[in-house]
């Protein structure tokens, strides 16, 4: 036990060295040997400091950051609560009810295949650079995971179970409610996570492609000036946000999914 | 004997161009225990699922009391096989589940649900998920399940099976204990011929695919049963030479 | 009986066709009688534009066809560098505890940052030339190949190794014998993801900036207000998507045959 805490804790420092090491590296190659130039490479000092100023410096984008940040998310849970609402009950429905399914799933395995980048032009001369616009884009990026993830949780279901309710006398509607959706329930919180994470893609290349706030938009007009650091920090909110939005998920599962997952 | 609660007629039943159940005919009286016991494959489980129209049946009829099978109006219950406690439930919440589709009444179900808990000595365990027991715990929830609705039919498919030794002589006396206070009719399948001599009123042999009733044997031995008793022995070997004989 | 199985035969074909022609009919409804007509070509000009692009250059030089093979190229590219280096890096991850200790926190890094934010920075550094695309591409695939090839060399059940050993298996033979197997249904499933993500990154990053694939067929047609021409990028682009998932699906099932799901 005692030699496995430590073998634990050599491989933590071996972790910190190489973060260490990483950034070294980083720093020798950008701000002492000066390797690539600073409008391509910034040096991690630069980086942080960027970030701290984009606090409450609203050049160059016209935003500090966390106005940009508000901007984002605000469009992503715009589209991100549309897609849920749709996107759920048609998967139920798809997988609960035959003529349905015949119906909707051949249109629905065509239209699965399109990336929602795609739709980006079509949504672009409809609705102009706007908040819908990006808000359908991120529509789509969120409905297609949530459909197929709610339609095969549901299809999933043991047919024992509903055996068991069909016996007892239950109704459709009571086997749907307490039999196909309690055990679809980790498979459609699963979907949920997948449409987080591919909305919030959708949302940073709707805004690189056309916008006039977000992260997105900040890194492209850091582009446009060859700002890398201003990219760099934009690439790393990204990611920080990417990780809270997962934290936040891990908890509401745990929360909400009882009995189904493992221990 | 009165008027028979089931009544089965002709029923045929095939997969495809698989003939399972030949025009299989029978009666089973109100309160009776019956047994079908068959060689393995031979559709016992198939059977069960055509009479309680899970499978739809290519012909042939079955009534209770008189009536066509409605899962909605007959209070039945059905132990299958495999196991079947809902994984999102608690033990509590999956005992409770038939009463609550039923909408019987909170206090009764109550009251019913800590009764059979007890009996089948779940009561410690009530608020563990089914992930979290043992195999012969999860069946002995189904049972408990079962019970808790008082089915006026109760159907068990092999549902000792899996189950060892001793906690499945104790569960067949506690079976026949409720079965004789409840009046409940039971129909129970098995490929334990013991078992079924243990058991039931009457025993029902099946014959090999496409399925027959090969023969019915009334059981009259006198409860509580013995397995040394020599007339239980030696309806056991009566039961065991025709399924050896098909 | 007959007749009911005729019945279903009937409703295997025709409930899926209804989906289809409910839709057309109601595109075309839209077009031939609101103010959408404006924006929106009927699906026939669409089909017409569709084939006449079969044998005609889209911009200056390419077809369709050509546009498609472009794309396909760099998404293969991209993709393969990032099957290699993706399955390389997870499986000294999974099986290495001293490489693991160094890598993997750089990796949980870059891991939550979305394929396409990579754009901007790579234009900045590699220019809008193929490598520029080749490594938005490659940043594509590769963060969902190691994540599940980490995943699956971790889960390789250790009585299998022992196994091996306790037979006289070398390390190396032990490596390739027991540990690669295992991992192939993990891997498989990172490279389909992978190759989805490829895909819309490509997109991404032609319509960011190139001047030749589906991706610029897309933003082309926005540019000069084409609506068909947009709507023929987006069913190629669906066609595209549909054979490439069938593909990986057919190598799964010849690559992970013992895995067989529903057995």
């Amino acid at each position: 036990m005692n030699t496995a805490k430590r073998i634990n804790r050599k491989y933590k420092y071996i972790s910190l060295i190489s973060m260490l090491a990483f950034l070294g590296i980083w720093y020798l190659a950008t701000a002492v040997l000066k390797l690539v130039p600073a409008y391509s490479l910034p040096d991690p000092v630069k980086v942080i400091t960027t970030f701290v100023q984009k606090f409450y410096m609203k050049v160059p984008d016209g935003a500090t950051l966390l106005q940009n940040i508000w901007a984002s998310v605000k469009v992503a849970m715009l589209g991100y609560v549309f897609g849920v609402v749709i996107g759920i009950p048609t998967g139920v429905a798809m997988g609960w009810i035959k003529a349905v399914e015949k119906i909707v799933r051949p249109v629905f395995d065509f239209i699965k295949p399109i990336p929602p980048i795609a739709l980006i032009p079509v949504m672009i001369v409809f609705f102009g650079i706007s908040l819908q616009a990006k808000a359908i884009i991120i529509f789509f990026s969120t409905v297609i995971p949530c459909i197929v993830n709610s339609y095969s949780g549901i299809k999933q279901t043991n047919q024992i179970h509903l055996w068991v309710a069909q016996t007892f006398g239950a109704t459709r509607r009571q086997q749907l409610f307490t039999v196909a959706l309690p055990s679809a329930l980790p498979m459609i919180f699963a979907g949920l996570r997948v449409a987080m994470g591919s909305s919030w893609m959708g949302l940073v290349a709707a805004e690189l492609l056309g916008s006039t706030s977000g992260i997105g938009y900040m890194i492209s007009v850091g582009r446009a000036l060859l700002r890398s650091d201003i990219i760099i920090v934009g690439i790393l909110t990204l990611g920080i946000i990417g990780i809270l939005i997962s934290v936040m998920f891990d908890l509401l599962e745990k929360l909400l999914v009882r009995g189904g997952s493992e221990k | 004997m009165a008027e028979p609660i089931v009544k089965v007629r002709n029923l045929t039943k095939s997969f495809g161009d698989l003939l399972v159940l030949d025009d299989v005919s029978f009666d089973v009286q109100k309160g009776e225990f019956l047994c079908i016991v068959g060689p393995t494959g031979c559709g016992k489980t198939t059977f069960l699922n055509s009479l309680t129209k899970l499978y739809n049946i290519d012909s042939g009829s079955i009534t209770i009391n008189g009536k066509d099978i409605d899962l909605r109006q007959n209070n039945i219950a059905y132990i299958f096989q495999e196991y079947s406690a809902m994984e999102w439930l608690t033990v509590e919440q999956n005992i409770m589940y038939g009463l609550k589709i039923k909408h019987v009444d909170k206090d009764i179900i109550r009251q019913r649900v800590e009764n059979v808990m007890e009996i089948v000595g779940l009561t410690k365990y009530r608020n563990f998920y089914p992930r979290q027991l043992s195999a012969s715990m999860l069946q002995r929830v189904v049972i408990a399940r079962a019970f808790a609705v008082e089915p006026e039919l109760l159907l068990m498919d092999e549902p000792y099976g899996q189950l060892d030794l001793q906690l499945k002589y104790h569960l067949e006396d506690e079976l026949i204990k409720l079965w004789q206070k409840t009046g409940t009719t039971v129909i129970f399948i098995t490929h334990n011929i013991e078992e079924a001599v243990y058991l039931s009123d009457r025993i029902l042999v099946l014959t090999n695919k496409p399925t027959k009733i090969k023969k019915s044997i009334p059981n009259n031995l006198p409860r509580p049963r013995k397995i040394s008793d020599p007339e239980f022995v030696k309806l056991r070997n009566e039961v065991t030479d025709l399924i050896k004989w098909w | 009986m007959k007749k009911s199985s005729i019945k279903q035969k009937a409703g295997t074909i025709l409930l899926p066709a209804v989906g289809f022609v409910a839709i057309l009919v109601i595109w075309w409804l839209l077009v031939s009688f609101t103010r959408i007509g404006l924006l929106l070509p009927t699906p026939l000009e669409v089909l017409k534009r569709f084939i006449y692009f079969l044998g005609n250059p889209i911009g200056k030089a390419f077809t369709l066809p050509m546009h498609l093979l472009i794309s396909l190229r760099r998404v293969l590219t991209g993709f393969c560098i990032a099957s290699v280096a993706g399955i390389i890096v997870g499986i000294s991850m999974g099986r290495f505890k001293p490489i693991e200790a160094i890598v993997r926190p750089i990796f949980e890094l870059v891991r939550p940052i979305p394929g396409v934010a990579w754009i901007p920075l790579a234009i900045v550094w590699f220019g809008i030339g193929e490598t520029a695309k080749t490594f938005i591409i490659f940043m594509g695939g590769f963060v969902n190949i190691v994540v599940n090839t980490y995943a699956g060399a971790r889960h390789v059940d250790e009585r299998l190794m022992g196994v091996a050993y306790m037979l006289g298996a070398s390390k190396i033979q032990a490596f390739f014998r027991v540990v690669l197997p295992s991992c192939v249904p993990y891997i498989f499933a990172g490279m389909q993801v992978g190759l989805s993500t490829c895909w819309m990154a490509v997109l991404a990053a032609e319509m960011v900036s190139s001047f030749e694939g589906v991706g610029w067929v897309i933003i082309a047609g926005q540019d000069i207000n084409d609506m068909a021409q947009i709507f023929v990028g987006i069913i190629a682009i669906a066609v595209m998507g549909l054979l490439l998932a069938a593909f990986m699906r057919f190598m799964e099932r010849i690559l992970c045959r013992w895995r067989e799901r529903g057995a």
